[in-house]
C-alpha cells in the first residue's frame, strides 16, 4: 500500500516536472518563468531540510484539525440522526455552510484569533468538517433496517446500539470518507498558512511566490506530496486494521 | 506496477492538458493589433495615468487599440510578456532586476514613480524616529520576501544597525497587529494605503507620522513600464505609439488642472475608495510621479529613468543576496523608445 502511494506520487510528480521543462524549452523560457533542472536541483539541496520542517509544522496541524473533525463530525452526526428538529437543523446547516467558501471566511478568523496556529488548526477542521459530515450523517441516518428490525421487536434497540450497527453496516464508506478529508484537512492548513499565518509551508510557498522562485515552489510541492501520501496511506492502514477487527 | 500506472493515467492526463492548454497559450509573436497592457497592482491611484490614457482615447489618438489589465497579488507581468499574454506591463524593479538575473529578455521603457512609495507607518507619540538610529528595539513589519524587507534590511546594513537590535514581524494584508500596537512599524504604500489608514487612525484620535526610507538614503526604484527586447527590436514605432500615449496621460492625469477629472475617472475604476480619499491620494502621487512635487517645474520628468537609482536598487539585491551575482541593469534601461 505504501509502496503503490509514493510510486503514484513519484510517478505524476515526475511527469508534471517534465511536461514543465519540456515547455520551457520549447518556448524558450527563462529561468524567471520555468526554472532550469539544475536550478530545481540546486534550491532543493538548499532548502530541503527547512521545508522539511516547515511542512511537518504543516502536518501536525492538519493531522489534529483532522482529528478535531472527524470528533465533532462524529458527535454532530449521532446528534443530527435524530429525526427529531435539532437533527433536522443540523443537517439543513451543514448542507448550506458546506456550500459557504470557507476560504473567504479565513482573513476574518484572522483577525479575530491571530496568525498563530489557531487560526490555521480552526480553517483546516472547518474545511474537511463539513464534507466530513455531510458523510457521516448520511451513515447514521440510513437505517440497516434487517438487523435493527430484529432489535427495534425485541425493544432492545438503544441509540448507541443503532449508531453501532449503522457503523458496523458502513465502515468500509467510513474509512474511505475519513482518508478522503486528509487531503482537505492538508489543503485548508495550507490555504490558511497562506493566507495569513507565520508558519508552515503555506506561509514559505507565499514567500516564494513574492520572490518569483518557482524552483522554491516546486520543492515544496514535492514534499507536501510525499507527506500527503504517507498520511493517506497511514489513514489507509488504521482503516483496514479497524475494519480487520470489527470483522472477527 | 502496471496497476500503478492504471491508476496514474488520469491524473497525468489531467496533467498534460493543463501543460499543454499552457503551451497553446504561448504566442511567440504575438499581434500587435490588440496591444494587452498587464498592470502591476489592482485599478488604483497608483495606475491613474494608465486608467487616464485609457479612458480618454490617448491609445486611441495613437492608432492603437490597447486593453488594460488591471494586476494584483498573483499577477506578474514579466511573466505574461515572456508567454506572450501582455505586451506591455508594470513591474517594479526589484521584480525587473530578479527577472533579468534569470535571464529574462525584457527591457524598461519608463520609470513611472521617481521616488518608492513604500513608507513605513507610524504612531510618533509612542515610537520616536528622528534619525535610522532610533529604529533600534524597536518591532517593525515587513513582508518576508516582498520588496520592503529588501529595503529594511538595506536600510539596517547601511546605518550600521545589526538585525538583532530590531524585532522583523511578519506583515500580510491585515492591520490589526498595527492597530493594536503590537508593531511599532508598518510597511505601507504612502499614495494608497496610507491615506485610508491613516484616515482611520486619525479619526480614532491617533497621531501617525512616516518612516520614509528615501530620505534614509534608501533608493529603491518601484513601478516601470517594461515590454521584451522582442517587441521593441520588432515594432519600434508601436513602442514608441504607446509609450508617447502613456506618458501624456500620466502627465495629463498629474497636472492641478485636471484634479476633479482625475478623481472622477479614477473612482470609476476603484468604486471601493471615496472621492475625498483619492484626492488625497492624487496628490501624494503627484509627489512621488514628480521628483520636485511641482507639476510646473517637474512636468517634463514623466516617466524618467534613474539610472544611478537602478544601480542602487541592483546593488541593495546583490548585498542582501537577492541575487547571485551582478546583472549591469543599466543595459536594460531603454528611455526614449
Amino acid at each position: 500500500m505504501l509502496h503503490r502511494r509514493i510510486y503514484q506520487f513519484l510517478i505524476v510528480y515526475a511527469l508534471g516536472i517534465c511536461m514543465l521543462f519540456l515547455v520551457k524549452f520549447a518556448l524558450n523560457l527563462s529561468d524567471y518563468v520555468i526554472p532550469s533542472p539544475m536550478e530545481v536541483w540546486t534550491t532543493a539541496r538548499q532548502v530541503f531540510l527547512r521545508y522539511l520542517v516547515n511542512v511537518m509544522d504543516t502536518l501536525a496541524v492538519a493531522v489534529i484539525g483532522h482529528i478535531l473533525s472527524i470528533f465533532m463530525a462524529t458527535v454532530v452526526g449521532i446528534i443530527g440522526r435524530l429525526t427529531s428538529g435539532v437533527g433536522s437543523l443540523i443537517k439543513i446547516a451543514a448542507f448550506n455552510i458546506q456550500a459557504y467558501p470557507i476560504v473567504a471566511v479565513a482573513p476574518i478568523i484572522f483577525i479575530l484569533l491571530g496568525d498563530g496556529p489557531a487560526s490555521r488548526l480552526l480553517i483546516a477542521s472547518m474545511i474537511c468538517y463539513f464534507p466530513l459530515l455531510l458523510s457521516v450523517l448520511g451513515v447514521l441516518t440510513e437505517p440497516v433496517s434487517d438487523i435493527e428490525h430484529f432489535y427495534r421487536v425485541t425493544g432492545r434497540l438503544t441509540w448507541q446500539l443503532e449508531v453501532k450497527i449503522r457503523v458496523f453496516e458502513n465502515i468500509a464508506k467510513l474509512t474511505t470518507v475519513v482518508s478522503g478529508s486528509a487531503t482537505l484537512a492538508m489543503v485548508g492548513t495550507i490555504v490558511a498558512e497562506f493566507i495569513a499565518a507565520d508558519a508552515g509551508i503555506g506561509y514559505t510557498i507565499r514567500i516564494a511566490l513574492y520572490q518569483s522562485d518557482l524552483a522554491k515552489i516546486l520543492v515544496a510541492l514535492f514534499l507536501i506530496g510525499i507527506w500527503t501520501s504517507l498520511y493517506l496511506v497511514c489513514l489507509e492502514w488504521l482503516g483496514h486494521l479497524i475494519q480487520k477487527k470489527w470483522q472477527r | 506496477m502496471v496497476i500503478i500506472f492504471k491508476k496514474t493515467i488520469p491524473m497525468v492526463t489531467v496533467l498534460c492538458v493543463i501543460i499543454v492548454a499552457a503551451a497553446c497559450g504561448y504566442r511567440e509573436n504575438p499581434p500587435l493589433d490588440n496591444i494587452s497592457y498587464r498592470l502591476k497592482w489592482l485599478f488604483n491611484i497608483s495606475s491613474a495615468g494608465d486608467i487616464w490614457a485609457d479612458v480618454h482615447g490617448h491609445f486611441q489618438k495613437q492608432g492603437l487599440t490597447v486593453t488594460v489589465k488591471p494586476g494584483g497579488p498573483e499577477r506578474d507581468a514579466i511573466k505574461e510578456l515572456e508567454l506572450g499574454h501582455a505586451h506591455f506591463g508594470v513591474a517594479s524593479a526589484d521584480q525587473v532586476i530578479r527577472a533579468v538575473s534569470k535571464g529574462s529578455p525584457i527591457v524598461v521603457l519608463a520609470q513611472l514613480f521617481q521616488e518608492n512609495p513604500l513608507q513605513w507607518i507610524y504612531r510618533p507619540n509612542k515610537t520616536i524616529i528622528e534619525s535610522p538610529a532610533d529604529l533600534k528595539g524597536k518591532i517593525i513589519g515587513v513582508t518576508f520576501g516582498g520588496n520592503d524587507e529588501t529595503i529594511m534590511r538595506a536600510l539596517l546594513a547601511k546605518h550600521d544597525i545589526d538585525e538583532n537590535e530590531v524585532e522583523l514581524f511578519s506583515v500580510r494584508y491585515d492591520y490589526t497587529p498595527f492597530y493594536q500596537g503590537n508593531v511599532d512599524l508598518w510597511p505601507i504604500y504612502r499614495n494608497a494605503q496610507a491615506v485610508i489608514i491613516g484616515n482611520r487612525l486619525r479619526d480614532a484620535g491617533e497621531q501617525i507620522a512616516f518612516f520614509n526610507p528615501h530620505q534614509a538614503g534608501i533608493t529603491f526604484v518601484a513601478n516601470s513600464v517594461v515590454t521584451t527586447q522582442k517587441i521593441l527590436d520588432e515594432h519600434p514605432v508601436i513602442v514608441e505609439k504607446f509609450m508617447d500615449a502613456l506618458l501624456t496621460a500620466w502627465k495629463e492625469s498629474m497636472d492641478p488642472v485636471n484634479k476633479e477629472k482625475v478623481i472622477e475617472t479614477v473612482h470609476q475604476f476603484d468604486l471601493d475608495t471615496p472621492k475625498e480619499i483619492i484626492g488625497k491620494q492624487l496628490e501624494i502621487t503627484r509627489y512621488l510621479t514628480i521628483p520636485s512635487g511641482d507639476y510646473g517645474n517637474g512636468g517634463e520628468f514623466f516617466g524618467k529613468i534613474d539610472p544611478t537609482a537602478w544601480k542602487d536598487t541592483e546593488k541593495i539585491m546583490l548585498d542582501q543576496k537577492v541575487i547571485p551575482k551582478p546583472v549591469n541593469i543599466e543595459k536594460y534601461l531603454k528611455p526614449g523608445n
